[in-house]
């Protein structure tokens, strides 16, 4: 599945390009010394965090996304750091658990 | 056997999850960091010759080595504090600026910030080691059009970089700080 298509399935609110990208896998965590140790490429990263970093290691692993939880959003700097490292960031309202019973059902492993 | 479907060469073993523990020399105000694997990062001061190392904050993190996956030697990396991406250096910087070339031909440029010794000098790491992990990372990119470049620091950026600028998660062990 790719990104975009689940973005729009969960209404998921997009504050970068989209990049669109297939989805391979989800990680959730908010520490970026675990999502460098754990997760995968292609993998959606679900996360509160909106630091700078968070691109950084999402780039750095060829994550497919950010997906940031709990009605935060980006500032501006790190829109543009996501543009430039082409990782498409999106937002929702909806906490890590919310959103990961949400991906499942959307068919998402 | 085209490079599409080769196996990864390099693989991340014996993760060890802890704290980068920061500490400064009371009388010199000299700075150091190190690894801590303990789950509950230690913050008593200590007397190292002359010095008096009292503990200045932490950040959790953690410490790998890399297999050969095909003569199965283990490359230890403890030298190796964090990453730090280009765009999280100062805008006037050479690494910013060097950075924004090679982004427009999709190349991600990372510094690989070590810990100091004693002396407050980093630890070099080896033209090999920066071979080897960015083999590591690059093997796995699904996108073949990008590249990750993971240089070591010819920067001298340890010298003028905080620690939240690294790709450790400082900020986060707020309770073991305040003590």
């Amino acid at each position: 599945m790719n990104l975009q298509e689940l973005a729009q399935k969960m209404g998921l609110k997009l504050v970068t390009t989209a990049f669109d990208k297939e989805v391979r896998g989800v990680y959730i965590s908010d520490m970026v010394s675990d999502v460098i140790a754990n997760a995968k490429a292609g993998d959606l990263l679900v996360t509160v965090q909106i630091h700078s970093n968070v691109v950084a290691a999402a780039n750095l692993l060829d994550l497919c996304g950010i997906l940031v939880t709990q009605g935060k959003l980006p500032t501006d700097d790190v829109v543009k750091i996501a543009e430039k490292a082409e990782i498409p960031i999106y937002c929702t309202d909806l906490n890590g658990w919310q959103m990961a019973t949400r991906l499942y059902e959307a068919g998402v492993r | 056997m085209s490079s599409e479907s080769r196996a990864p060469q390099y693989e991340m073993v014996n993760v060890r999850d802890g704290h980068v523990i920061i500490e400064h020399d009371v009388r010199s105000r000299a700075v150091r960091s190190y690894f801590s694997a303990e789950l509950t990062p230690p913050v008593e001061e200590y007397l190292e010759g002359q010095r008096l190392w009292r503990h200045s904050g932490a950040a959790q993190s953690f410490q790998f080595d890399v297999r050969d996956t095909a003569s199965g030697e283990v490359i230890p990396f403890r030298e190796l504090l964090g990453l730090m991406y280009y765009v999280c250096c100062r805008e006037d910087s050479d690494l910013r600026r060097i950075g924004e070339l090679a982004e427009a031909h999709r190349i991600s440029i990372y510094v690989a910030i070590t810990y100091e010794t004693a002396e407050g000098e980093p630890t070099r790491l080896s033209r090999e080691k920066a071979a080897v992990l960015n083999r590591l990372f690059n093997d796995r990119l699904i996108d073949k059009s990008k590249k990750i470049l993971i240089l070591p620091d010819l920067f001298g950026l340890y010298r003028d970089i905080s620690y939240g600028q690294i790709m450790i998660d400082f900020g986060l062990t707020a309770m073991e700080e305040s003590r």
